[in-house]
């Protein structure tokens, strides 16, 4: 899970320049800096950017059920969450998730019925929103605990006694954040900056507005590039010894008319053995000098080694160049990622059944006119 | 009737002693007081005043029909109120005359129809009358007249204290069906933070969820939500009508013809300062990322602002002016959002005031996201479908730096990373504009961040970008000099730029930036110039930038003095347009008095501020050219900055070449030339204009050229005797005693 998110959170900003000249000010601000006033218009740049590492640590394969509560891990998993970037919340607080509880049930009625107040407490609200937090969802100790919003809500057509149902849920999250960043900001200022949302596109737009009134942040999309997606493709793949992945499967689109979607699905053991083809010789590495720990990190250039090897053993076959299209989406059995920022984690590979046999490829084309499937199987 | 007055007067003044009126108030009302008590003593039997006192003594119970006196005494008061308006007196009188019913509600509702004040309504009378309210015998026709009366009235009443103190007795005719939509008026124009309470809301919402959306029960709600957002959740609907009904018909016209009469203009805005914001445009944007947040109070309090609660903060959203903002200054409260600021003038008035750093970084998260968002992060075309939004919030952007005289630093994050993207065409006069405030970048920094990005637009782009570009450099180096002389002053020449970061900005730092400005803009003019074939428009903006770059010593008190490259100076040496030679001539000007005086100072302070020997002789090398091309005609003598050879020179078949950039001879200049030779010469048919250069006709030319206009030449040449001292040091004597011919 915490891997997934490394890859993708639009961490904040760390080049050195841009946060010098975040924490630079005016010769006004110098000039009441200097009487000991506070400064002004100053400190850190809004905007998170995305982390573009060429290097990355594989992750150690740990039990997360240690740290974090089973049946609060089970609400996170095999639901697909579409991902938005935060900016740092203002006055956001742990101990009140209660009070925002009542409030944001109230804030979601009054806007369901617009033009009819609403009591602040929600107490005659037909959503029940609850706020909880996620013990042991961090990576480092600045990283603020993950927060699980909950909207439960009856049915429209439901009878008195019937429970109300889950309807939307969301969680705000800060693994592995950049510690530079987070220990600069101030102290009124809580760094959830993921947000994952899963449910009625309505309610998610009602959260980020109570969200964005209450603790003045704003939300935005969070797409997964290209270059994230392959670095997934290696790091799923790369954990295949540990606990199968099943399948590696990747969607991409290339850009002819009509536009020709293609799903490449290799087999788990193939894709594995490729990868490690590509793996720089652990044995070189350690006649650098250095003590690296087996698996230690995973460079760039494998990664686009290894997605290079797909490629070409894609054309070989097919006489199709997918270096000219982007790729849209990758899956194992641990989860998705796509394009347009969804993921899904699932709980591990091990309970998801044998649906491919060895040596086989699937290849899925479709066009999107004409919604033909041909279905290749090629020995390997 | 005045016996009666002069008693009740100190009981007046008592209670309002206890308002918290003003003093000047106070004795302003004495003296109009006094002033009428004469009056009132001289016309004693003034039909009107007994009329008033027939009001004040009529018994209860007195029959109204076949009464002529009430009659002719109503009539009376009628008259005069239509005509001048009641004094305040007066309409105490009348007032309670009529909610006492001692006539019954016949008289009542005339009284009441006829209250036009002249110029101020007490409270107490009003107080009373709500008073009387309660006793409940008024119907209920006439309890709503009253209301509505007050509501016309309002911004006449002279103080509101006592009204506000029986808020809650105000409060408890809601229930009331009829009198409701006015009573939720009333209190709108009576509600302050303490009266917004929990079982006040919650009568409020048991009359909503009874009477359904009704607009003044949602108006009061909302009014309450502005102070009190944690006891109310409340969604405005865009299409709801803002303000309550208009209630005052009945009085208005005859109020404003009064005023008229009597010249007073007591402006009452009746009209509700209502703050909800009727949203322009009902059609759903796509990219709502570039509206601003609507100013809004803040909901999620914390616990230790229980405290400042009991301070009285005011919230932004409810200040309508100028002078409230004034009188509330040192108990703001921020809105929710403060990207809300930047949609209010009045909210930007207090930005400037904001010290609180947390509040300025929730500006600056804002700010970074939407810029980021609509240029950056693009991804669903972004800046291309929306550029008319995009445009009025640059504008708006750009206006509010302007307002504060200085850029958000998410803004110039924003820019550092756009610039590298942008094609140079795009809202360019919006993006030039940012670029043109952001504050110092350290000379180590700024050509990555600057100068490569600018580099590859400015020689890819047209002309006008180039010039564009020259402008907002020009406008850079102005703002950063301006901050110089302004805050080297007050902090003594220590301009660190923040105490606690690495990089502190010292005078040096800041003259090394500053340099690698000017010299920037230097090569980008000298390559600029020969692309565009020394345009006259792209010289314009050039020779701009260099005025700022002469005068850095004296008008900005920063000891740098930095020389144009030849690139820029040949071409304006030799335009085909006398207004660049004459600016050139100024600015030389201007360099010599500005090395004049950091010389001078020099020998006085001994400070070490040092401007190297190079620029002067780089200055001086620039002077001779000048001076010996277009006074002297001794272009392309040996040692001079340009020569060509003899041979290149003959072939030319150009006669006296040496001559060909006097001031004569100048191409710019040769009209005036021309012009002067026939207006000396009139009757001569062959044109020599080498007979110019004789002693005579020279001075009376340069005469000419000056009353043209060309100031530049005039100070240029008018100096050049003095400035032999300056140059001797360095200079052989030959080449400054040129001016004498």
């Amino acid at each position: 899970m915490e891997r997934q998110h490394n890859s993708v959170v639009r961490t904040p900003l760390n080049s050195v320049v841009v946060q010098r000249r975040s924490k630079s000010k005016s010769y006004r601000q110098s000039y009441r800096s200097c009487l000991g006033a506070a400064s002004r218009l100053g400190l850190t740049p809004a905007l998170t950017a995305r982390r573009l590492n060429t290097s990355r640590r594989a992750p150690k394969s740990h039990n997360i059920t240690d740290k974090v509560d089973p049946e609060q891990l089970t609400l996170l998993l095999k639901t697909e969450w579409k991902l938005s970037y935060v900016t740092p919340l203002y006055q956001f607080r742990h101990t009140q998730l209660k009070s925002y509880s009542r409030q944001l049930s109230a804030f979601i009625a009054a806007e369901k019925q617009q033009g009819l107040a609403v009591d602040a407490e929600g107490s005659q609200s037909s959503f029940r929103v609850s706020f909880s937090v996620v013990q042991g969802m961090t990576e480092t100790a600045d990283d603020a605990e993950t927060v699980l919003i909950q909207i439960h809500s009856k049915p429209m057509f439901a009878k008195q006694d019937d429970p109300q149902k889950l309807v939307w849920s969301g969680w705000l999250a800060c693994i592995n954040g950049n510690p530079d960043y987070l220990s600069s900001l101030s102290k009124d200022f809580i760094c959830l900056p993921l947000f994952g949302s899963s449910g009625p596109e309505v309610l998610t737009t009602l959260v980020k507005s109570w969200f964005q009134q209450m603790f003045d942040c704003c939300f935005g999309p969070l797409e997964i590039s290209h270059t994230s997606l392959q670095w997934l493709v290696a790091l799923w793949t790369n954990c295949h010894t540990e606990s199968n992945i099943q399948h590696l499967r990747m969607i991409w689109t290339l850009p002819v008319t009509p536009p020709l979607q293609i799903t490449y699905t290799v087999d788990a053991q193939d894709a594995w053995e490729l990868w490690s083809s590509v793996r720089k010789d652990p044995e070189e590495e350690s006649e650098g000098g250095e003590e690296v720990e087996e698996g230690g990190s995973i460079d760039l250039k494998e990664v686009m080694r290894f997605m290079q090897g797909l490629k070409n053993h894609f054309y070989r076959h097919f006489r199709l160049d997918l270096s000219a299209g982007s790729l849209q989406q990758v899956s194992t059995a641990l989860g998705s990622a796509k394009y347009s920022g969804r993921i899904k984690v699932s709980s591990d590979g091990k309970n998801c059944s044998q649906s491919f046999s060895q040596d086989t490829f699937l290849l899925t084309h479709t066009r999107k006119d004409k919604c033909c499937t041909n279905i290749f199987f090629l020995s390997f | 009737m005045a016996a009666k007055q002069n008693l009740s007067e100190p009981s007046d003044s008592d209670s309002s002693s206890l308002t918290d009126q003003s003093v000047s108030g106070r004795s302003g009302n004495r003296s109009l007081r006094v002033a009428e008590k004469e009056r009132r003593k001289n016309e004693a039997e003034d039909p009107f005043v007994l009329a008033l006192k027939y009001f004040s003594d009529v018994g209860a119970g007195t029959p109204v029909y076949g009464n002529d006196e009430f009659e002719t005494n109503l009539v009376l008061v009628e008259r005069v109120a239509y005509s001048k308006g009641l004094s305040p007196e007066a309409i105490s009188v009348m007032l309670e005359f009529a909610m006492s019913l001692r006539m019954g509600t016949g008289p009542c509702v005339r009284v009441l129809k006829c209250l036009i004040p002249a110029t101020i309504v007490p409270q107490e009378p009003i107080v009373r009358a709500v008073v009387w309210l309660g006793v409940g015998k008024i119907p209920i026709s006439t309890q709503v007249l009253f209301i509505k009366w007050v509501l016309t009235v309002f911004d006449m009443i002279d103080a509101k204290d006592q009204l506000r103190a029986i808020y809650g007795f105000i409060f408890s005719f809601v229930t009331e069906e009829n009198l409701c939509p006015f009573i939720c008026h009333l209190l709108y124009l009576l509600t302050r933070k303490e009266s917004v309470r929990v079982f006040r809301v919650r009568k409020l919402l048991e009359l909503q969820s009874k009477l359904g959306r009704q607009p003044f029960l949602l108006h009061l709600l909302s009014l309450y939500k502005v102070f009190c957002p944690e006891l109310v959740t409340l969604s405005i609907p865009s299409r709801m009508k803002s303000g309550f009904r208009n209630y005052n018909t009945p009085w208005k016209s005859a109020l404003i013809a009064v005023q008229k009469r009597n010249g007073s203009q007591l402006a009452s805005s009746t009209s509700l300062p209502f703050t909800i914001k009727d949203k322009t445009s009902s059609r759903k944007r796509k990219h709502c990322h570039l509206e601003l947040p609507v100013l809004s109070s803040l909901v999620n309090k914390q616990p230790q602002t229980e405290l400042s609660s009991s301070r009285k903060v005011v919230p932004l959203v409810q200040l309508n002016s100028f002078a409230q903002l004034l009188e509330n200054i040192h108990r703001i409260e921020l809105p929710a959002q403060m990207g809300s600021l930047l949609g209010s003038s009045l909210a930007l008035q207090y930005l400037d005031c904001v010290q609180d750093e947390s509040a300025l970084l929730r500006l600056n998260f804002w700010l970074g996201y939407a810029l980021h968002e609509e240029f950056l992060f693009y991804g669903d075309g972004g800046a291309y479908q929306n550029s008319e939004e995009a445009l009025q919030f640059l504008d708006k952007l750009l206006f509010t730096q302007h307002f504060l005289q200085e850029a958000f630093s998410s803004s110039e994050a924003f820019l550092y990373k756009f610039l590298s993207v942008w094609d140079g065409s795009l809202l360019r006069p919006q993006i030039l504009g940012l670029l043109s405030n952001i504050p110092v970048v350290p000379s180590s920094q700024i050509g990555r961040l600057l100068f490569e990005p600018l580099m590859q637009l400015f020689f890819t782009s047209s002309l006008f970008f180039k010039c564009g570009l020259m402008e907002c450099l020009n406008n850079m180096l102005l703002k950063w000099l301006t901050w110089h002389s302004v805050y080297a002053l007050e902090d003594d020449l220590d301009i660190s730029l923040n105490s606690h970061t690495s990089i502190n900005m010292t005078l040096s730092g800041f003259k090394d930036s500053v340099m690698e400005l000017v010299h920037f803009v230097g090569r980008l003019a000298s390559v600029g110039l020969q692309l565009e074939g020394c345009h006259t428009l792209l010289l314009s903006f050039v020779l701009d930038f260099y005025e700022t770059v002469c005068d850095t010593f004296l008008k900005y008190g920063l000891p740098l003095v930095v020389m144009p490259p030849p690139g820029v100076f040949y071409p304006a040496l030799f335009s085909l347009d006398p207004v660049s030679v004459d600016r050139l001539a100024y600015i030389m000007y201007r360099y010599k008095v500005n090395l004049t005086s950091a010389k001078s100072q020099e020998k006085v302070t001994e400070q070490a501020f040092h401007i190297s020997r190079q620029t002067f002789r780089e200055f001086n090398h620039y002077l001779v050219v000048m001076v010996n091309c277009l006074w002297n005609s001794n272009m392309f003598r040996p040692g001079m900055g340009v020569q060509l050879g003899e041979e290149v020179l003959l072939k030319s078949n150009v006669p006296q070449y040496w001559t060909s950039f006097d001031l004569v001879h100048h191409p710019a200049f040769m009209s005036y030339a021309v012009d002067f030779h026939q207006r000396c010469w009139p009757g001569r048919k062959d044109m020599d204009l080498n007979s110019i250069k004789h002693s005579k006709p020279w001075s009376w030319y340069l005469e000419y050229l000056y009353s043209q206009g060309y100031d530049g030449l005039k100070q240029c040449f008018v100096w050049s005797t003095i400035s032999r001292q300056l140059t001797t040091d360095n200079r052989r004597g030959q080449s400054l005693s040129t001016q004498q011919r």
